[in-house]
């Protein structure tokens, strides 16, 4: 599928069948959340974002299952086929954001998605404790999320951010890997 | 005039907010000569392309919308999550409450923030009431409360209606998302909203099915007492 | 014209302050109050509370203008949604600046708690906040 078609899926979708909430009431909710967190783990911002990845993880689970109903897709067409859909549509549909695709490996493997935006950033200034800037990965729920929803596919992906705007560095970009392809036999969700 | 000593002292600055969320200021009163020490922070650092939040425009996601669907998922996971550290339902709610108590607060100056010179505070219970019924609902769910009512038999108690909670309509909400827990979540948005404005209330969620709304919820709101004698006051001052 | 500037919490906590001069028809910017004046500015301004507590019931504008005296000085409000009190000491009036000083301050300070790391009458350190006080301040005053 071409990319310019991946756009036009996510955007219809985006437009017609997608129910949709004010945009605050989820970065509010996010930041509660990841708040709430810092808070109970004490600022253990590893743990914080070991724990992000952790819910990330469940909603990926069942949030391919929503992305498969409004969109209709078969299966991928290869892996950079994968990457186009994440960026264009499923983030689309979910954030209402296209992050670009870019840094492929040789391999074709592993790829990185770079945000010009993240709705789920929006007003955040992390801890000035000296250390939230070089531990906290604000947005790693995203991480969990494509790792739980690729292994519904039969995908195992290694994801993590590499860089953050919230942390000072110039972009944010996420690193996705493809670990392996699951077997059919083999029963996905095994966390 | 002569200057009278304050009758309460300033609160001093707390040595290092960040390392305290949750405490907002210390206790201990200040003396006299004592100075607040001077505004410093650590070194945060800025991305060239995004300086800080002081420069994001706040009315740039007034009208931005994201899917609901999200909005499910997270609050699903905030109820998981919250469900492991808590022994019990009512737990639970105190603690959804608190989560959607920090939101209401933001909403309270952000709203207010946004109507600009014309922005007024609430002085009155029905302002207040009608603020939340009307601003904060259309702002959040895109509509306004379903009704509003005053207790038939208790002064201090109004009821805040709605027929069918914003997450309750979504047919991919994880099941642990029960109508109270949503409903929880909303009475603790509320009671922000009210304590913020000076009106402070118990604001406690209850489950009111009809045939034609099986998701109706009542936010059964019951204010103190102050609140109610403070208006007594203002209703008295004018014609 | 000196200026003393302080947000209070709502549990009667100073949020931030700072001393300032004017920077209009060449100022430097920098306050001249005499050290005895200087020790007094935060408790005039603590006392002029008692006030702003009183008028933020019949005004319910956001801006209160002058809300209390102290010989030749006056104290400035500007109370929040949120109950958050805005209080400026000054020695002239100058009802249109002191707006657009607060209204500035103002939308600093909800971007302050719009930051979820942030809570309702906590101090607020950011140095970028600071900067937007002070830039506004040599704006407007």
């Amino acid at each position: 599928m071409s990319t310019t078609k991946h756009a036009r899926i996510g955007e219809e979708v985006w437009k017609s069948r997608v129910d949709k909430v004010n945009a605050e009431l989820v970065t509010l909710t996010y930041g509660s959340i990841v708040q709430q967190l810092c808070k109970d783990l004490e600022g253990d911002y590893t743990e914080v974002n070991k724990q992000l990845d952790k819910m990330g993880y469940n909603i990926g689970l069942r949030l391919i299952e929503d992305f498969l109903a409004k969109t209709n897709m078969g299966r991928c067409n290869g892996f950079r086929d994968t990457a186009e859909s994440i960026a264009k549509i499923g983030f689309k549909i979910f954030l209402n954001i296209t992050p670009t695709v870019t840094n492929w490996s040789a391999d074709n493997k592993s790829f990185s998605l770079v945000f010009e935006e993240n709705p789920l950033a929006d007003f955040v200034e992390l801890p000035d404790d000296g250390r939230a800037q070089n531990e906290l990965w604000y947005s790693n729920i995203l991480c969990g999320v494509l790792r739980g929803a690729l292994e519904m596919v039969q995908m195992q992906v290694e994801a993590h951010f590499a860089s953050d705007v919230l942390r000072g560095n110039d972009s944010t970009e996420m690193r996705v890997e493809l670990i392996r392809i699951i077997d059919d036999e083999l029963p996905p969700g095994d966390e | 005039m002569s200057l009278q000593p304050p009758t309460s002292p300033f609160v001093p600055f707390s040595p290092n907010p960040a390392l305290q969320p949750g405490t907002p200021s210390s206790t201990t009163p200040l003396s006299i000569a004592q100075k607040p020490p001077p505004v410093s922070s650590a070194s945060l650092r800025y991305a060239s392309t995004r300086r800080s939040i002081y420069d994001r425009n706040l009315n740039r996601t007034q009208r931005a919308e994201l899917s609901k669907a999200s909005f499910a998922f997270l609050f699903g996971e905030m109820i998981q999550y919250a469900q492991k550290r808590v022994s019990g339902i009512q737990d639970l709610e105190k603690k959804l409450n608190i989560q959607g108590y920090s939101i209401g607060q933001r909403l309270l100056e952000l709203l207010l923030f946004r109507e600009g010179r014309s922005a007024k505070r609430e002085t009155r219970i029905l302002g207040i009431l009608q603020f939340i019924a009307q601003t904060v609902y259309r702002h959040l769910f895109n509509k306004p409360a379903d009704g509003l009512e005053r207790s038939h038999d208790k002064d201090d108690e109004y009821m805040l209606i709605d027929h069918e909670p914003v997450v309750n309509t979504y047919i991919s909400v994880p099941k642990e998302i029960s109508l109270l827990n949503c409903a929880a979540f909303v009475a603790g948005i509320i009671e922000a909203v009210l304590d913020g404005s000076l009106f402070p209330a118990r604001v406690t969620a209850h489950s009111t099915p009809t045939d034609q709304y099986p998701g109706r919820t009542v936010y059964l709101i019951k204010f103190e007492e102050s609140v109610l004698e403070r208006e007594a006051m203002l209703a008295g001052g004018k014609p | 014209m000196s200026f003393y500037f302080a947000i209070i919490g709502t549990r009667d906590n100073p949020l931030y302050t700072y001393e300032f001069g004017t920077s209009k028809s060449g100022g430097d910017g920098v306050a001249r109050f005499r050290e005895d004046q200087r020790s007094m500015n935060q408790f005039i301004l603590h006392s002029s509370l008692d006030m702003v507590e009183e008028v933020q019931w019949t005004n319910r504008d956001l801006y209160l203008k002058t809300v209390d005296r102290f010989n030749n000085l006056m104290v400035s409000g500007f109370v929040t949604g949120g109950n958050i009190k805005f209080l400026l000491l000054h020695d002239q009036k100058a009802e249109d600046p002191i707006r657009q000083f607060f209204t500035e301050v103002h939308e600093a300070y909800v971007k302050t708690l719009m930051n979820p790391f942030y809570e309702v009458d906590m101090r607020i350190v950011s140095v970028v906040f600071d900067q937007r006080v002070r830039a506004a301040a040599r704006k407007y005053l």
